[in-house]
């Protein structure tokens, strides 16, 4: 099964958010938990990324590259980016793989790879 | 009597290639330049060394002890092939390292001590030190020890030594950590800096005289302080709150 | 509303305190207190962010106001993230305000080296959206590295710049001897030589080790007072003017403009249309540079430069102590130090200092009005203050 992120469509004015919120941002009176799933695209641009060399005690390597991605709807999300030069405005592409072990939990979200 | 003592008791020196002076810039802008100290010149550092034995604060009162007696022994000439680099800022000194080749493929390192602090002095003069055994005898590994939680980030974390653990340290007995031919070449360029050959006016300045050090480390204000500290401590900070809560200061 | 004074401020080193968190925090008080002749104190909030995370410490102001012999006055801890000390403030504000009480001691206390640097730093990290940002190691330094590619592929900014910011705060801290770092710094020394990468190595690149403020602990305290009591003191008349205080979305990604710091915007319009000013009236100011690039952005968020020309500004040394509206005369987050919970209290004493011309070798000359921002989360939650001498 193909794994995804997910976006959350109002039901009454469509707006779409990521990550999850209780009340539209937009006509902001939806009776909460008035939304549709929807998975998001994969593919974007690279926005900003860094390098981080200081990492949470989970992470054993030592260097991560974080970034924030403009997919082709136009949502952002924040992912780990596996591309050894990148630079802004690039193409990416994401998968959904395991980011972070905490302890027994495996957390899933996306990392971004060259096109 | 025709038998001299001494001769016995001295230690059989090998011969260690000297190590060639470097200098490299700090993040204050200063050059500081690290040279091997001269054995006549040991006597100087021992008094300006002697003061940081009464602080009890990042283990300066146990490193300073054991260096002490390891700089008194290599002027009495009662360690095997020790040698003493210092680091200098302006002529002032600002760090101390030292060690002795074990034999032809080991080294040892004894102790670091900085005398400036919050300028990575002594994380540069370790790696000087480092560099003295591998590049310039041509050693495979040096054993290291930590006896501070800051000495351990500094060496064992930033490096990431390997374990020798059946290797007692001749500091103290405990397990070693070794520091390869492999580790130091990783860490050449990031950790291990700095450029030769010295400028020669820099250079003169440092062999004309070690300035005693400006600023260096000073007891806490109260014992009671570090004490109470649950790893080391330099908390004596209140201490001087206190003092001018009760109006003893200003 | 009524009209609030601050009467008495103290203050710990920031720095490596090796005591109980409660008593860190009340020696600041104690120095209040002996400042404003020990007043009655009708309530104590007590800001501060790790207690429990960190120093097994819950209910921090309960201990406080006991430790302090103040029972039965009120107690309240207050968590606001790094905004934790300037939201303190502003309740103490509103009791005085509304009326309900003559006296209120704000203090901001925090302390992280009690754990080593990777669980200060994880701590820090849970402020981040636990789905969209922390999951992937997001920490403060990593958004603030992304902002700081995305500000300066726009508007010009470069590591020369974030380095002059850090040159001046630290400068600046020499003559602070509460501040954690005494160190003078020089752009030579953490860019220019050709052993800066080591000296001064990225953390989250485009931001290095000294764009970043160190880990503290320590604390500071302010106590606020009606017109009535503060008329009765002989110091200069020190008025807490305006209070602002703003949100933004949680996950920075969600922002519109991904350089724009809306909540500082708001925030600070706030403080200062309720003091009656502009930002050019304001003659001091302490902003919140946990990183270097924050302390540009926010002087143009704030109003005193246009956006984008905070760091043409920086170049022509308006910032610097003797400039047009010196920034962070205390040395700021980056050279004072950032115990976060006591940080936004932190700047209220400098600022109350400066206007009351009791800073020393940094006092600005004739400084009537003082301006601080305190920046919570990655600017999701943002509080500030403008104070106001009263001749
Ligand atoms: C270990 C040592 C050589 C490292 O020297 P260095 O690389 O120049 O580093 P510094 O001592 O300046 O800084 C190390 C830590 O001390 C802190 N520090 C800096 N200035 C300080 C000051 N004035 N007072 C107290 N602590 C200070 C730094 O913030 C840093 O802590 P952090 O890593 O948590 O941020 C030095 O600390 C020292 O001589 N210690 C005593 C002897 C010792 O332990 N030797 C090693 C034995 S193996
Ligand atoms: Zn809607």
């Amino acid at each position: 099964m193909e794994m995804n992120l997910y976006g959350y469509k109002c039901k009454k004015c469509g707006q779409l958010h990521y990550p999850y919120r209780m009340v539209c941002k937009k006509c902001k009176r939806n009776a909460h938990n008035e939304f549709d799933l929807v998975p998001l695209p994969k593919n974007g641009k690279l926005l900003t990324f860094t390098h981080l060399y200081t990492l949470p005690a989970d992470f054993e390597v030592a260097k991560l590259t974080l970034g924030i991605v403009e997919l082709e709807n136009g949502i952002r999300v924040t992912g780990q980016v596996s591309i050894q030069n990148p630079h802004m405005g690039m193409q990416v592409k994401g998968k959904i793989e395991a980011v972070r072990q905490e302890g027994y939990d495996t957390n899933y979200g996306i990392v971004f790879y060259e096109v | 009597m025709a038998v001299d003592l001494e001769k016995i008791l001295r230690p059989v020196e090998h011969p260690m290639p000297p190590f060639e002076p470097k200098y490299m810039t700090l993040a204050g802008g200063e050059d500081m330049i690290i040279r091997q100290a001269k054995r006549e010149e040991i006597p100087e550092l021992l008094a300006y060394v002697e003061p940081l034995l009464h602080v009890e604060r990042d283990y300066y009162d146990v490193v300073t002890a054991r260096l002490y007696s390891e700089l008194l022994a290599y002027y009495r000439y009662r360690v095997q092939d020790e040698y003493v680099l210092v680091a200098q800022i302006d002529g002032e000194l600002a760090a101390i390292v030292n060690g002795r080749r074990m034999n032809a493929d080991v080294g040892m390192s004894y102790h670091t001590l900085a005398l400036r602090r919050g300028l990575r002095v002594g994380a540069h003069a370790f790696a000087t030190k480092m560099e003295y055994h591998i590049d310039t005898m041509r050693q495979k590994e040096v054993l290291v020890v930590a006896e501070s939680p800051i000495g351990f980030r500094r060496w064992m974390i930033e490096y990431k030594l390997e374990k020798r653990f059946e290797i007692p340290h001749e500091l103290g007995g405990v397990p070693s950590w070794a520091l390869t031919k492999e580790l130091f070449d990783r860490a050449r360029g990031s950790l291990i800096v700095g450029r030769r050959p010295v400028p020669d006016h820099l250079l003169k300045k440092a062999e004309a005289a070690i300035i005693p050090p400006s600023d260096p480390p000073t007891p806490p204000e109260d014992t009671l302080a570090a004490t109470r500290a649950k790893y080391d401590s330099t908390g004596t900070a209140l201490m001087l709150q206190r003092r001018k809560l009760t109006g003893k200061e200003e | 509303m009524r009209e609030v004074y601050a009467i008495g401020v103290g203050i710990t080193s920031f720095t490596r305190l090796e005591y109980p968190l409660s008593e860190i925090a009340a020696y600041s008080g104690m120095m209040a207190m002996k400042e404003a002749g020990f007043p009655n104190i009708a309530h104590l909030y007590v800001a501060n962010m790790g207690g429990c995370a960190l120093n097994h410490q819950a209910g921090l102001a309960s201990a406080v106001v006991d430790s302090m012999s103040l029972t039965p006055a009120g107690a309240t801890t207050i968590e606001n993230g790094p905004a934790s000390g300037a939201s303190a403030i502003l309740q103490g504000f509103l009791g005085i305000a509304s009326g309900m009480y003559e006296t209120a001691m704000v203090i901001g206390a925090e302390r992280m080296r009690e754990v080593d640097n990777l669980e200060s730093t994880e701590f820090v990290a849970s402020l981040t959206h636990p789905l969209a940002e922390y999951i992937y190691g997001v920490t403060l330094p990593s958004l603030a590295g992304m902002f700081t590619r995305l500000y300066m592929e726009k508007y010009g900014v470069t590591s020369r710049h974030l380095a002059m910011v850090a040159v001046k705060n630290h400068a600046n801290a020499m003559d602070n001897f509460f501040a954690h770092l005494h160190e003078p710094i020089t752009v030579a020394g953490i860019l220019d030589s050709p052993e800066a990468m080591t000296n001064n190595p990225y953390v989250a690149d485009p931001l290095r080790f000294y764009d970043c403020c160190p880990v503290s602990d320590g604390s500071a305290c302010v106590i606020l007072a009606s017109a009535e009591v503060a008329k009765k003191m002989n110091k200069p008349l020190i008025r807490l003017a305006g209070v602002g205080q703003a949100t933004d979305t949680h996950a920075v990604q969600e922002r519109e403009e991904p350089t724009d710091l809306l909540a500082v915007r708001r925030a600070a319009a706030q403080a200062m249309q309720m003091a009656g000013i502009k930002p050019g009236d304001v003659h001091v100011a302490e902003l919140h540079d946990a990183f270097t690039i924050l302390e540009i952005v926010e002087s143009e968020e704030v109003g005193f430069f246009k956006k984008g020309e905070g760091h043409l500004a920086l170049e022509r040394g308006e910032t610097s102590l003797t400039g047009k509206i010196p920034i962070n005369t205390s040395g700021g987050l980056k050279a004072k130090g950032h115990p976060v919970g006591a940080t936004g209290v932190g700047q209220a004493h400098e600022i109350v200092l400066q206007l009351r011309g009791e800073a020393g070798k940094r006092q600005v000359k004739n400084a009537r009005v003082g301006f601080t921002c305190n920046f919570g989360g990655f600017g999701n939650n943002v509080v500030c203050l403008t104070f106001i001498r009263e001749e």
